[in-house]
């Protein structure tokens, strides 16, 4: 009986060992399997014309990607600069500011927000952002919008991310020392000097991790941005100009005339950009990280 | 120009923290406030200055009057207040800026001085008070947390005091620090003296002993005895004071 458990014993630990090895393995190969998918593509063009050509033409064999590159990038970017703001001052807000009760009825209705599937922030986009932006924001700039634009997609982006990123800057905030914000604040300061003056000084890298985090999240978003950005392939000019990012791309296209030449290996490359971004991403602000915790040493 | 405390009942939660308070501390003067642990002592300090107020679920009974004004309730300016009460906690907190910056944080909070000359020669001279100025030589601009526990200590000292506070509430302010540099603070608070009006939670006796002018003894939430040091150590009233002075717990 007594060897009977220790064996159990083992038996879980190589089990569970083998099973974190896989699902590391499982970036590797995912990785290694999107290169094999986009060689074709990669062998017949240039990285660089894959990267800045603007001419996307399957059928004739030519795969730009520029117009999904910055469509992408205009879209994150917007989403960034409409979720920050509004993210961070609510984060200072339930950290620096809120009672505990206030903070018991806020977080698990942002968890909620996190957890809505993607579509419904889509469908939200369609039938409130698109109409708006269309009746309402794009009359007072230009004579004609249909309202999916890359400024919808950013909108539709943003608010998703606004659940990720507060909760991620309530984290960092709450790793200030009491002390210290009270060291602040019997100087005299307010809770707001405290915040911007104390608060964001100390975390600063914490606040710039976490928003590389929240970029790499919004460029890989599929569903809710396919569905408002309007999908044309040209470079966007402005922010009410139809956008295509890469992920609206591959879930348009994959699956359907695969039978032309290169296509499918087209795709696959842009698969693989975007894991490269967020991976690159997802170091980076591991790194940072790094460095925030030895500086604290 | 003084602190009294008249009635004062604090809550936290349900537990009754500070029972009927009544104390006026003497300006100018040192006054110990001593006594075993969790009896109350640091959050009479925190009261003061109501730092108290971050506290989850505390409530404050009766009135703490500084200056003359009941700051509990008369809805008075607490930034105010906080600049005027200066508070050194038990483990120095340096801000996450340079050295310069930490005792030029709150005089630009405060928006002391309008030239940068000025507020330049107002940090010297409080870095100087608190003879740190010459060890820092060529160092004003780099991160505080760089500095030796008690030169961080003597920092905090010196933020506290570029504020121009009249009263400095000190918490247990050398407990965490070497035999060396615990000398050191403690002979900057008697020099502070003069100026300031110091009130000064401390659980080791001897301290009190050797600096206090006065002394409050506190034993669970309420004040036992109060009065001037000799009155006190040589002739105490209570007997829990006789008790607590001879060693008979702690």
């Amino acid at each position: 009986m007594q060897k009977l458990r220790i064996i159990k014993d083992r038996v879980a630990q190589g089990t569970m060992f083998s099973l974190t090895i896989l699902s590391i393995l499982l970036v590797a190969i995912i990785a290694i399997g999107l290169y094999l998918k986009s060689a074709p593509v990669l062998d017949d063009k240039s990285l660089w014309t894959l990267l800045f050509s603007s001419e996307w033409r399957p059928m004739k064999g030519e795969f730009g990607f520029l117009p999904f590159i910055m469509g992408t990038i205009w879209v994150t970017i917007l989403a960034i600069l409409f979720s920050l703001p509004i993210s961070l001052l609510t984060a200072v807000y339930l950290t620096e500011y809120s009672k505990p009760i206030v903070r018991k009825f806020v977080f698990p209705a942002l968890d909620i927000l996190a957890a809505l599937p993607s579509v419904v922030y889509g469908v939200w986009g369609v039938l409130v952002i698109v109409p708006w932006i269309s009746q309402h924001l794009a009359p007072l700039f230009v004579d004609f919008s249909t309202g999916y634009t890359a400024l919808a997609a950013g909108i539709v982006l943003g608010v998703m991310v606004i659940p990720l990123m507060v909760s991620l800057f309530v984290e960092v905030f709450t790793t200030v020392p009491v002390e210290l914000r009270q060291a602040s604040l019997a100087l005299g300061a307010t809770r707001w000097q405290t915040a911007i003056r104390v608060v964001f000084r100390k975390t600063l890298p914490g606040i710039i991790a976490s928003v590389v985090l929240a970029v790499s999240r919004a460029m890989g978003e599929t569903i809710a941005v396919l569905m408002v950005c309007g999908c044309v392939i040209h470079i966007p000019e402005s922010v009410l100009d139809a956008c295509y990012p890469i992920p609206a791309l591959i879930a348009n296209n994959y699956g359907e005339m695969l039978s032309m030449p290169f296509y499918e290996s087209a795709l696959m490359f842009a698969a693989l950009i975007l894991f490269v971004v967020v991976l690159i991403f997802n170091l980076l602000s591991r790194i940072i990280l790094y460095r925030l915790e030895k500086t604290e040493k | 120009m003084s602190i009294e405390a008249q009635n004062l009942n604090v809550y936290i939660k349900d537990n009754h923290i500070l029972k009927d308070v009544n104390i006026r501390l003497p300006e100018k003067q040192i006054t110990c406030i001593i006594g075993p642990s969790g009896c109350g002592k640091s959050t009479l300090l925190r009261t003061f200055n109501r730092l108290i107020d971050s506290t989850e679920g505390v409530k404050i009974e009766g009135k703490v009057l500084v200056d003359g004004q009941d700051i509990i309730h008369s809805g008075a300016e607490i930034t105010e207040l906080r600049r005027k009460i200066g508070l050194v906690s038990q483990r120095p907190c340096p801000l996450p800026m340079s050295i310069f910056g930490n005792v030029a944080y709150g005089c630009r909070i405060n928006r002391m001085f309008k030239k940068r000359k000025q507020l330049i020669y107002h940090v010297q001279k409080n870095l100087r008070d608190v003879g740190l100025l010459d060890e820092i030589k060529g160092r004003m601009h780099t991160p505080a947390a760089r500095l030796s526990i008690g030169q961080q200590q003597r920092l905090c000292l010196a933020r506290s005091l570029a504020v121009q506070p009249e009263y400095i509430l000190a918490d247990e302010a050398t407990s965490a620090l070497d035999p060396i540099s615990s000398k050191t603070v403690e002979d900057l608070f008697v020099s502070l003296k003069e100026r300031y009006t110091i009130i000064m939670v401390t659980h080791t006796l001897r301290q009190a002993l050797r600096i206090a002018d006065n002394v409050v003894f506190m034993y669970l939430g309420q004040v036992i005895e109060a009065g001037p040091a000799q009155q006190v150590f040589n002739h105490p009233q209570e007997e829990l004071t006789q008790k607590y002075l001879a060693g008979a717990f702690s």
